[in-house]
């Protein structure tokens, strides 16, 4: 392997030991993960329906399958509904919240907001699942009960409603990301370039709002895409908060293509059509992460 | 660029009273219900303070009982294994090869690096099956390895992108100065990188171990009854102890309790971890 480099000083080359203990492990979880990917797509394209494995190819026959159930197209629109929803609010939230901390004067104010609203980061999806799902509880739930005592009759059925069960979920996400969000915005910025523009204009005398729209929100592009598709492939990949508190439910009204993943493959045994789903969330996911894998690329090296 | 405007003044006190209570809500109704008797909670007044704290409550989750049969003890011991042995694994084997991504500048590299970035964000869904499989054939479930071993398969990558952006902050010089001195590579990376990295390692520690621990999915899908995780055993006393908040919710204390406490201590490092993930080391 050719190493050149280009410095004033002449680096070592790596010997094979080098590479042995460099590169080797990780080079080894790599191949094992790149080769269970290539067995999920062959096994999509076999023809296995029961526990035990068949791997003779029937082509796109599971594909087909799986696109004909009408359960296929609701997980579509709630997986929609999580990208949209679960995303946007989120990053809108976070830029007026990181601005308000950077023009905040006092310094207490944010070390107790980052810690407030960073806490649920820490904590599991089935822990977060689990408190709100006894929050929403439309009878005996801690916001209905609340709501009653202070004389409000509230009609909210929350998570078993089945209009709007799914924005209740998002909702959960929501609150568990919304720190993470705001730690990367306000990172964004931080940089030194940006913060003697906004000196400069407010120098200038232009309001706040407008320096946010016209100085900030510009410079800031490449960190607000990275938190998009850090936000778009974990709202993609939303498994836990649907398992926990609805399991798809009222009916499949809440399902998402993970969950319908999780069901086709451990409940119906059908291995086959799980794997093709599998891929369908991979190439998914693939998508959504390139703009994210392009700017990662050129970072390191630049 | 801080200013003392008496609008934004009333703006960021509304702020903090609607963020403090969509935040302590729902810890402090979690904190108080653990404390409480179900029939305290079944009188409502989920604001109140319990009368008569129930510290058995904890005990009951812990060691199980007639109530509450999941008991979390030995699960507790289960994931603190399986999340210990994969934080100490990734950031050993992705800071030896976050330092050979950061250091080389080869086509080799890019394909890698690009391979590695792609499996950042993997979803599990697309490579479970086979694991479970491979898992299962090898009888491998049945014991810690299993888990360990689809845990690490998904977290080196994460570990080496993490470590890989902190190595390219430090200068190379110090490197090629233990070089100069006949320093072998390996050494230079044990004896002069390892050292002034050390908090970095502490950062991709938490964010591995916080992630490792919260995991269900795979958990879910690939511990047996002897290797099953706090995550798992808490959806599962969810499902059969529907009505027992008091007990759910100590459980839910229980769980949280590790990563919470690494959290509240470490927030700086696990702040660091979180924007390295952002690639803004």
């Amino acid at each position: 392997m050719a190493l050149q480099k280009t410095k004033k000083y002449k680096r070592k080359q790596y010997t094979f030991l080098d590479l042995m203990v460099f590169l080797f492990p990780m080079l080894i979880f790599l191949i094992i993960l790149y080769g269970t990917l290539f067995w999920t797509i062959y096994v999509s394209f076999s023809d296995w329906k029961t526990i035990t494995p068949n791997y003779q190819i029937v082509g796109f026959k599971w594909y087909q399958f799986i696109i004909a159930q009408p359960r296929f197209w609701v997980d579509v629109q709630n997986n929609l509904k999580w990208l949209i929803l679960g995303v946007f609010p989120t990053v809108i939230l976070a830029i007026f919240l990181a601005y308000l901390l950077e023009l905040s004067p006092f310094p207490v104010v944010e070390s107790y907001v980052r810690t407030l609203i960073l806490y649920p980061v820490a904590m599991s999806f089935i822990v977060t699942g689990t408190i709100w799902s006894w929050m929403y509880e439309p009878n005996r739930g801690v916001f209905n009960t609340i709501l009653r005592e202070i004389g409000i009759n509230s009609q909210l059925r929350f998570t078993t409603d089945p209009q709007t069960a799914t924005y209740w979920l998002i909702l959960i996400f929501i609150w568990q990301y919304l720190g993470f969000a705001v730690i990367i915005t306000q990172s964004s910025f931080r940089t030194s370039e940006l913060q003697e523009m906004i000196e400069a204009a407010t120098v200038d005398g232009a309001g706040k709002l407008r320096i946010l729209f016209s100085i900030v929100l510009p410079n800031i592009r490449s960190g607000l895409m990275v938190l998009v598709s850090l936000l778009l492939i974990s709202t993609l990949k939303v498994f836990d908060i649907v398992y926990i508190v609805t399991f798809g439910g009222p009916g499949i009204q809440t399902d998402v293509l993970a969950l319908n993943m999780w069901i086709t493959t451990f409940q119906q045994r059908l291995f086959s059509a799980g794997a093709g789903l599998g891929v369908i969330i991979f190439l998914m996911a693939f998508i959504l992460i390139i703009p994210y894998t392009v700017y990662a690329l050129r970072k390191w090296f630049e | 660029m801080k200013s003392k405007n008496r609008t934004l003044q009333v703006i960021v006190f509304l702020t903090l009273i609607v963020l403090s209570l969509a935040y302590l809500l729902p810890i402090y109704v979690m904190v108080t219900t653990s404390l409480k008797t179900i029939e305290e909670i079944n009188r409502g007044n989920y604001l109140s303070l319990s009368g008569n704290p129930q510290f058995s409550n904890y005990r009951e989750v812990l060691y199980g009982s007639a109530q509450f049969r999941s008991h979390m003890l030995p699960r507790l011991i289960n994931s603190c294994i399986i999340s210990f042995s994969v934080t100490f694994l990734s950031a050993l084997i992705g800071g030896l090869g976050g330092y050979y991504l950061s250091r080389t500048r080869t086509t080799f590299t890019r394909v890698l690096f690009v391979l590695v970035g792609i499996a950042l964000y993997l979803p599990y869904q697309a490579v479970i099956i086979p694991l479970v499989i491979f898992m299962a054939k090898t009888k491998l479930a049945l014991t810690y390895w299993g888990l360990i071993g689809a845990y690490l398969i998904l977290n080196v990558p994460l570990a080496s992108v993490l470590m890989g952006t902190f190595f390219l902050s430090i200068p190379r010089e110090l490197e090629e100065a233990a070089e100069v001195d006949g320093a072998s590579k390996i050494q230079t990376f044990f004896r002069v990188i390892m050292p002034i990295s050390l908090p970095a390692y502490a950062s991709v520690a938490i964010i591995v171990f916080t992630q490792v621990w919260n995991e269900f999915f795979l958990a879910l899908s690939l511990s047996s009854p002897k290797t099953q995780t706090v995550q798992v055993v808490m959806a599962e006393a969810k499902g059969t102890t529907i009505v027992l908040y008091n007990l759910q919710m100590a459980a839910a204390l229980i769980a949280v309790a590790i990563p919470l406490i690494f959290f509240l201590l470490l927030g700086r490092y696990f702040i660091r971890g979180i924007l390295a993930g952002a690639l803004k080391g």
